[in-house]
């Protein structure tokens, strides 16, 4: 038995047996993996609210040889959803970030980018500011995946995009210029295109400061959860919600 | 070919469906339920069919009940205009555990769970919204847990409900962050009521 301390965010729970859960924890150290929180239903002394999805934790934990799962022995809250207000919007945001990191990170494959970005994000999703966030997350984890080409060319004959317009298709990964479009190619809005170049370049505490409603950068929103759909090749069910809230 | 008679695989098969039970587990149950006494076995079956045919929901408050409208809103004792708003119907039992609550329920039946497709058009909210605009409620409780999704849903509900001329209240964080009621104790759950404040 191996005893472990880790940084680690919690991903996603389910219920095992009558009081058991499976968690997913998101390590800095050790990337995802997979472990039985015993009783965690019950005791509130071990786990109080430390199994919520998305709560940043400091994880106790023991490795048994040959088992896949660990067992949690106690989850300290680092930095917690709950302490700031949720409403619908921002609780189908987090809901994302778990499921979208579930489905795409390899267990025990460390991932320290992905897993700053995470952290960065969390910090700033909440009720007042949830959309920046979720485009900021998006592109960034569709980049880090290795499924996002630079967005600043014509993917097809890498022409400048800058003040030229951008087009994209839904089922084509990157951006193209007019005359590399096609049929049922959408145009991307000047303002999304330029902010989908300061998202690769700029911190996220820097994108923060400005205002963006709902309806700013739609189309970058949608360009950007479609592509991460078509690359994870499943449709996102919180992709779908969001959708639903946001257009 | 399955190893069994059919109608033992059949029972194996069924139980098999069940929550936490496995197919050792099921086997198990179900060679249990063949050396029982007929008389037993077929209580089983007959309790089983009852939950059924007897159990419905109630229609103001959709509480499990065999009878409709159900105890708690039958009652001339209780509150009708104080209305205490909770996720599953096992956790009317957190509450009425406290001793200290004479209003009536309405069960959702479920939260906002993004993550599980699940929007307000699944929840079971109509009848609430009926009984408030009605003017039927002076307050209502959110008593959904102190989750991201309880807290989604709650907050959904207070935004759907304002308009109404009714007062609405949330249970205080006594009720640890991140938890189900269902688990919290008396004294927990007591001092969460107590200390709701207006959203
Ligand atoms: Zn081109
Ligand atoms: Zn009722």
């Amino acid at each position: 038995m191996i005893a472990h301390q880790a940084e680690a965010v919690v991903l996603r729970t389910w219920p095992l047996h009558e009081a058991d859960q499976i968690v997913s924890l998101f390590t800095r150290d050790q990337g995802k993996i997979k472990g039985v929180a015993k009783a965690a239903m019950k005791s509130r002394r071990r786990f109080g609210g430390a199994l919520e999805p998305m709560t940043y934790v400091r994880a106790s934990y023991a490795e048994k040889p040959k088992q896949e799962l660990v067992r949690l022995d106690s989850c300290e809250i680092l930095s917690s959803p709950l302490s700031h207000p949720v409403d619908y919007v921002r609780a189908a945001v987090l809901a994302f970030f778990s499921e979208v990191l579930e489905d795409t990170l390899p267990d025990h494959d460390p991932q320290e980018t992905v897993f700053r970005l995470l952290l960065a994000v969390l910090e700033y999703t909440r009720v007042e500011q949830p959309w920046m966030p979720l485009t900021y997350f998006a592109l960034w984890v569709t980049r880090l995946m290795g499924w996002l080409p630079d967005l600043s060319r014509c993917v097809f004959c890498s022409v400048p995009l800058t003040g030229a317009a951008a087009f994209f298709h839904s089922q084509a990964n990157g951006l193209f210029c007019a005359q590399h479009k096609h049929g049922g190619y959408s145009q991307l809005s000047f303002d999304s295109h330029a902010l989908a170049l300061r998202v690769f370049r700029s911190p996220i505490s820097a994108l923060v400061t400005e205002p963006w409603p709902r309806n700013r950068a739609v189309d970058l929103r949608r360009f950007a959860l479609r592509s991460l759909e078509r690359n994870m090749e499943r449709k996102l069910t919180t992709a779908a919600v969001l959708s639903r809230l946001g257009g | 070919m399955s190893r069994f008679a059919e109608p033992m695989s059949r029972l194996i098969e069924e139980l098999k469906k069940l929550p936490g039970i496995g197919a050792k587990n099921a086997q198990r149950l179900a060679f249990h339920i063949l050396r029982s006494s007929a008389d037993d076995a077929r209580a089983l079956a007959d309790a089983v069919r009852e939950l059924k045919e007897k159990l419905r929901l109630c229609s103001i408050c959709n509480n499990i009940t065999d009878v409709d409208p159900c105890v708690y809103c039958a009652s001339p004792t209780r509150n009708q205009r104080l209305v205490c708003v909770v996720e599953e119907p096992t956790n009317i039992s957190s509450v009425e555990k406290t001793r200290s609550y004479n209003g009536v329920y309405h069960v959702l039946h479920g939260t906002l769970s993004p993550l599980h497709g699940v929007g307000p058009e699944d929840l079971r909210i109509g009848n609430l919204l009926l009984r408030v605009q009605a003017s039927e409620v002076d307050e209502v409780i959110l008593a959904t847990n102190p989750t991201v999704e309880g807290e989604a849903t709650a907050v959904y509900l207070a935004d759907l409900l304002r308009s109404a001329q009714v007062k609405i209240t949330r249970i205080a964080t006594g009720v640890p962050a991140g938890s189900d009621i269902e688990y919290a104790d008396e004294v927990t759950m007591a001092r969460a009521m107590e200390g709701r404040h207006e959203v």
